[in-house]
């Protein structure tokens, strides 16, 4: 069943066309990995997809709601982990989770439950009752990811998910995302990181200048590469050179 | 220990404080988002102190203080009386007398010295001279002059003027009687025409005091009440909230921008209330102080009357009316400009604008004529003011009273109706 489907996703900043009729389709259960230099139009694409950002053209559907027609519905459906974090500084880090439960609905018993059960994961506990704003870059960048998958969301959304996170924690992140996809979830994160798309993900699109370059699986990304380095390639298709083995 | 703030170490040092009451929180999204409001405002201390404790501590201040530097029973003022007429002693004496009352410092010699240096080194505040040959005019039915040196820059000069003018007069009185007297005269030969002021107001009675000092402060009150803290408050829950860009993320949630709005504007009424209460309270400890000290130095029989329970009942209504609707109309304003703006500079230039806006009409209308109180019941904001204005002065006139209310919740509604659109804006979540 397909999860995500973008449907000639379009945004213009005035004069700038910062997303051109972008359409992908993202299967349940997998990782799907946006790829692009920066301004490639990765976030503006994931804004319009989590519904802050009204598409100019086009629109996108989520677990078969679509966003435009029925944005409530369809933020029910998905997490989101923003391109900035967006912890509130003046909460502490338990309260910035109960915050966004409260919100989402879910109840006392079960939020508190599963607040002790991400902090413990995320060696966050003793943060419990600190303010974010004197938490480091990565335990507010842990924080927000604990907050996208707290109520266990099907469609996760994670625009540059281990941005400024040390290895350790970077690992732990990446190793949450697998298993998140592995208990049946859809997964779509954007990076810039080659590597870690070559770990992670299952199907790739990569797109510069708002227009979709490529899209496809890992192994067929890897059979274009042939003996080539996966960043080679990477940056052939960001420039827009056409690869016939491709198509 | 419950400790509000944060510590220096940013632990909050609450094991059962706000944040674990979120847990229990009823699922209405709006609740949960004026919960996480008002969480947020208690923790920014400076907020706190700048909008609740700076107001309380300032305004009886700023309303007391010139009433109580200019009553002479404060700080009294220092009087020298030169004598140089020793027959002029009768008149010193009585200037004396306003020791016992504690008016004045009254010092009597017969030999002034260099007046000049004294009143501008402030040493004395007025000097009294009574000059050679003074009582002689007295006696023989011309007039006698008194020569008076003070600074014309002095308040306190001033106020010890008035207090001796008053001995003064009531000296020259004396004369008169007595040289009437000596000629056969009444004193109403002397007095063809005297004047009687009745006061007129529409409930018929008196104006006490305190109602003049209401009528005139409250307007001003109500402007500042729906102004001051929600200004603050309002730039900090929308521009604020997306200077720290969080209120992306706040948009991912699902749920409604009217409930999110609703939960904002929900945390920002009690703030404003909480701000608005303090500064009404102070005001209020001010112009008490004012009151006591006027009546103390004014002429006998002004003293303020305490109101009827039922007229206090009624001006309690009207106030808490006017602070309601005031505090609504204010707080949709200020998040209308806070949504409008860019950046969080940018939103308190706008506030910084629209409070000279919001509050010169609430200063103004006390001191508009008559004539324009017609056109002033329907222009927004001032509607509001003329409607606490109407209640405290006119309470007899239904009919203005009910259009400047009406006014003013018809402003309400549409400044609500434009702060909802402004908030739904693209740009208000992205700078
Ligand atoms: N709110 C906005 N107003 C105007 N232009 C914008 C806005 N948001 C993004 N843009 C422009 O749209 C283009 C795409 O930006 P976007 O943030 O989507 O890129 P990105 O792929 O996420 O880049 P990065 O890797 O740096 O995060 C850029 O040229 C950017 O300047
Ligand atoms: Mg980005």
């Amino acid at each position: 069943m397909v999860a995500v489907e973008a449907i000639s996703l379009t945004k213009a900043f005035g004069d700038l066309l910062a997303v051109r009729k972008l359409s992908f389709r993202v299967e349940e259960g997998t990782i799907f990995g946006l790829l692009g230099p920066n301004g490639a139009g990765k976030t503006t694409t994931l804004r319009m997809i989590y519904g802050v950002l009204k598409p100019t053209y086009g629109t996108a559907k989520v677990m078969g709601v679509d966003v435009r027609e029925n944005p409530i519905e369809a933020k029910r459906k998905m997490g989101v982990l923003p391109e900035d974090t967006g912890v509130y500084p003046r909460l502490t880090a338990e309260e910035n989770l109960v915050y966004f439960g409260k919100l989402r609905g879910m109840d006392e018993e079960r939020l508190r439950k599963r607040i002790k059960e991400l902090l413990d994961i995320l060696n966050l506990t003793e943060k419990r009752f600190v303010v974010a704003d004197k938490l480091s870059r990565g335990q507010k960048q842990k924080l927000a990811f604990a907050r996208a998958i707290l109520d266990e969301p099907p469609v996760l959304l994670l625009d540059e998910p281990t941005l400024g996170v040390d290895v350790m924690s970077a690992r732990e992140i990446r190793k949450m995302i697998e298993e998140y996809a592995i208990s049946g979830k859809t997964v779509i994160l954007s990076t810039h990181n080659m590597w870690e798309v070559e770990r992670l993900c299952d199907r790739i699109a990569i797109i510069s200048e708002g227009t979709l370059r490529y899209e496809g699986s890992k192994e067929d990304l890897r059979r274009i590469a042939g003996k080539r380095e996966f960043e080679d390639i990477f940056v052939r298709l960001v420039r827009g050179e056409v690869i016939e083995k491709a198509v | 220990m419950r400790k509000l703030f944060k510590g220096s170490s940013g632990v909050v040092k609450i094991s059962k404080g706000f944040g674990q009451k979120g847990y229990s929180l009823p699922p209405k999204p709006w609740l949960v988002v004026a919960w996480k409001e008002v969480l947020e405002a208690f923790r920014d201390r400076r907020t706190m102190l700048n909008v609740v404790l700076l107001p309380m501590i300032l305004m009886p201040l700023v309303i007391s203080l010139p009433t109580l530097m200019l009553s002479p029973k404060t700080i009294p003022p220092k009087i020298m009386v030169v004598v140089e007429d020793p027959r002029g002693m009768d008149l010193a004496k009585e200037i004396e007398a306003l020791e016992n009352s504690s008016e004045a410092l009254v010092s009597i010699v017969t030999d002034g010295g260099n007046y000049t240096g004294l009143v501008l080194s402030g040493d004395v505040d007025l000097i009294v001279d009574i000059p050679e040959g003074f009582y002689e005019n007295l006696s023989s039915g011309k007039t006698g002059r008194l020569i008076y040196y003070y600074d014309p820059y002095g308040a306190r000069s001033s106020v010890a003027m008035g207090v001796v003018q008053r001995v003064v007069s009531e000296y020259s009185e004396e004369v008169l009687r007595r040289r009437l007297e000596a000629i056969n005269l009444s004193e109403e030969y002397i007095k063809p025409i005297v004047s009687v002021a009745v006061q007129v107001t529409s409930t018929g009675e008196g104006a006490t005091t305190g109602e003049v000092v209401t009528a005139m402060v409250l307007p001003m009150m109500v402007g500042l009440i729906a102004i001051t803290g929600a200004g603050t408050f309002a730039i900090d829950m929308i521009a604020g909230e997306r200077e720290r860009k969080t209120l992306e993320a706040l948009f991912t949630n699902p749920v409604s921008r009217g409930q999110l709005l609703l939960g904002k504007f929900g945390a920002l009424t009690l703030l404003s209330l909480i701000s608005g209460l303090a500064t009404l309270f102070s005001a209020l400890i001010g112009v008490g102080f004012a009151i006591t000290s006027m009546s103390e130095s004014l002429a006998a029989g002004s003293v303020p009357q305490l109101m009827e329970p039922s007229r206090l009942l009624y001006l309690t209504l009207g106030i808490l009316i006017t602070v309601a609707l005031g505090g609504l109309t204010g707080n949709a304003v200020m998040i209308t400009a806070a949504s409008f703006a860019k950046t969080f500079k940018e939103a308190q230039q706008y506030v910084g604008f629209l409070t000279l806006i919001l509050v010169v009409p609430m200063v103004a209308i006390p001191y508009a004529p008559q004539s324009f109180h017609p056109v002033l019941r329907v222009l927004p904001i001032s509607s509001l003011a003329m409607f606490a204005r109407d209640m405290i002065v006119n309470p007899g006139d239904l009919g203005a009273i009910a259009t400047s209310l009406i006014a003013s919740i018809l402003y309400l509604i549409v400044f609500l109706w434009l702060s909802a659109k402004m908030f739904g804006r693209e740009s208000v979540i992205f700078c």
